[in-house]
């Protein structure tokens, strides 16, 4: 679509039909000493000045060479072919595409991407959501109307920020939200529970067994909805897909699908259902269809009647948008990197992060928390945490996260990431800086 | 155009239609009505069981441009619903006041049959919505 702007001529002649005689007048309302005569900005500067100055506020940033902080937002290797394509301006600039006709390139793209998580996931995408934190929220509310039931339970380890966004969701929606362990959760569940919401692997770094939990939530209701959420999807290569376990809703942060970390967003919530849930799923739905005097296939929005602007109150959710071009991202991602490439990624976070894990673990004083299987996450505890992560920083490392920052009773524990993006240097960088803080920091026991 | 009436039924102003038999009613949409709604595609039935007053929403029909509620239009118990709907939605258009049918409910009170419209009283209210 061409953009049109206002040129003089069209302005006055509209301005004559309405029987006003400047643009100015039509801003005659606002009071006087309301309106604005002077921003306070300094003066502006040429192209070349301008480049000069952000140049030198950009160099006062640290540039780490390598990471080993995750917790929610992850590096990994983006091929450059993802940025080359949605920097089309067809897809850059596209609007919501309500009008089908004119929106064929996004329609599809949008229906490519729901396939590419039916064919990871083994169950019904939407269009996306926001990110991670709504989709979770949006889950716990779909089962609430599903069931007609207000209790939600969620199981110890979903990420401390989704957990304040589902107490504002559930706050709003008058549910109730409790979070529980694993034996607590099998005693808690009744037939008032909406649904049970699971982070897997969760913000510990833990796997835990859906299986097993699915098995033994199903003993006590055969009604509320099990929930499965994650924050770094990848591991999708590696593990058994939530589908063929059985999960009624999954929820994931889709950002690890070739979509750049930067000051944490865009995101991408990935939304799927079981197929017996289609009808209830929140926001947008492409679908394929045939045009009516021919034989095109074409796409379209559907089951609209879901949706608020049909609905209205009675819809399951307000809305009326998705992460077109980061789900975009995602697509071009995971086609880019085929089954063969998802799975090569999957076995490099795992078996770099375990081999991280086994060096650490021989370090005097530095001790693993984590007791099950894990992905590219796990916990430490550190002899001397605030040295060991100034070491990482002057090695050129972004540290791995203080754990105090969320839980303060984990004083001397990091959480510590590792992806295919981490080479071996960096991971030796890592062991020195560890070796190295437990050096200077002496035995705390002496 | 044409609309479907029966006279063995009774109406409301929203646009039920109810068929007693007993304490037994039979309930769904008029002609008129699923006109209006056009290509229904899904039926969001109540819980059997469940009990609601008149006046209550206890199902939403949904088409492919609209969802509307069926209003119930005398208090009672959720016994029987239609389950060909969930396969075959398109009967509610096809067959508005026979196998389209939607829900099977046990009377509470007796004495709200009384302020239901006849056939009459269905037409005219039909013909001014038109007018409008």
């Amino acid at each position: 679509m061409d953009f049109t702007p206002h040129d003089n001529e069209t302005i006055n002649s509209m301005l004559e039909i309405i029987g006003v005689n400047s643009l100015e007048e039509l801003f005659l309302d606002i009071p006087e000493d309301l309106i604005v005569k002077d921003l306070n900005l300094p003066n502006g500067l040429s192209e070349a000045d301008l480049y000069q100055k952000l140049k030198e506020i950009s160099n006062k940033n640290t540039n780490y060479s390598a990471s080993f902080l995750g917790a929610g937002c992850y590096y990994h290797y983006i091929p450059a072919i993802i940025d080359s394509i949605i920097s089309r301006s067809e897809f850059y600039t596209a609007y919501t595409p309500y009008q089908p006709e004119a929106s064929q390139g996004m329609l599809q793209a949008i229906y490519e991407y729901q396939t590419a998580i039916n064919r990871l996931t083994g169950m019904i995408s939407n269009a996306s959501m926001y990110d991670g934190s709504t989709a979770l929220s949006e889950a716990a509310l779909v089962a609430s109307i599903i069931t007609r039931k207000n209790k939600i339970l969620m199981l110890k380890g979903i990420h401390p920020e989704y957990v304040e966004v589902l107490q504002t969701y559930c706050w709003g929606n008058d549910l109730t939200l409790e979070e529980v362990t694993l034996d607590e959760l099998y005693k808690k569940i009744d037939e008032n529970t909406a649904a049970v919401l699971i982070q897997s692997p969760n913000f510990f770094g833990d796997i835990e067994d859906i299986e097993e939990i699915i098995k033994n939530i199903r003993e006590k209701s055969s009604k509320c909805l099990i929930v499965q959420s994650m924050t770094d999807p990848t591991c999708l290569g590696l593990l058994k897909s939530p589908g063929e376990c059985g999960i009624d809703i999954f929820v994931a942060e889709g950002q690890s699908f070739g979509i750049n970390p930067s000051f944490g967003g865009p995101g991408l919530g990935i939304f799927a259902v079981k197929e017996k849930y289609f009808r209830r799923i929140p926001g947008r739905l492409v679908g394929k269809t045939m045009e009516i005097n021919g034989n095109r296939e074409g796409f379209i929005l559907t089951l609209q009647a879901r949706e608020q602007h049909i609905r209205r109150e009675k819809a399951i959710s307000n809305i009326c948008t998705n992460q077109a071009l980061s789900s975009f991202s995602a697509l071009l991602y995971i086609v880019a990197m085929g089954k063969s490439g998802l799975t090569e990624v999957a076995n490099q976070n795992f078996q770099k992060a375990h081999y991280v894990k086994n060096q650490i673990a021989l370090i005097e004083g530095y001790e693993i928390i984590n007791k099950g299987p894990i992905y590219n996450e796990f916990l430490i505890r550190c002899p001397n945490i605030d040295l060991f992560l100034s070491e990482c920083k002057h090695k050129g490392l972004l540290p791995p996260l203080k754990m105090s920052k969320y839980f303060p009773e984990m004083k001397d524990i990091a959480l510590v990431c590792v992806t295919e993006t981490n080479s071996l240097k960096s991971i030796e960088n890592f062991i020195e800086a560890a070796k190295a803080a437990k050096i200077k920091g002496g035995n705390k026991d002496e | 155009m044409e609309y479907k009436f029966l006279d063995n039924v009774k109406y409301t102003s929203t646009h039920e239609w109810i068929r007693v038999d007993g304490d037994v009613a039979t309930l769904g949409i008029t002609d008129y009505a699923q006109h209006q709604l056009s290509d229904v595609v899904y039926v969001e039935f109540p819980e059997i069981a469940t009990a609601f007053d008149k006046g209550a929403d206890a199902c939403v029909i949904e088409s492919a441009k609209a969802a509307a509620d069926l209003i119930l239009p005398i208090s009672g118990e959720i016994i029987e619903i239609n389950e060909t709907l969930a396969d075959q939605p398109e009967l509610i258009n096809s067959s508005p006041f026979d196998d389209g049918w939607i829900l099977k409910v046990k009377i509470l009170d007796p004495s709200e049959l009384d302020e239901l419209l006849n056939i009459e009283e269905y037409k005219d209210l039909v013909i001014k919505e038109l007018e409008k």
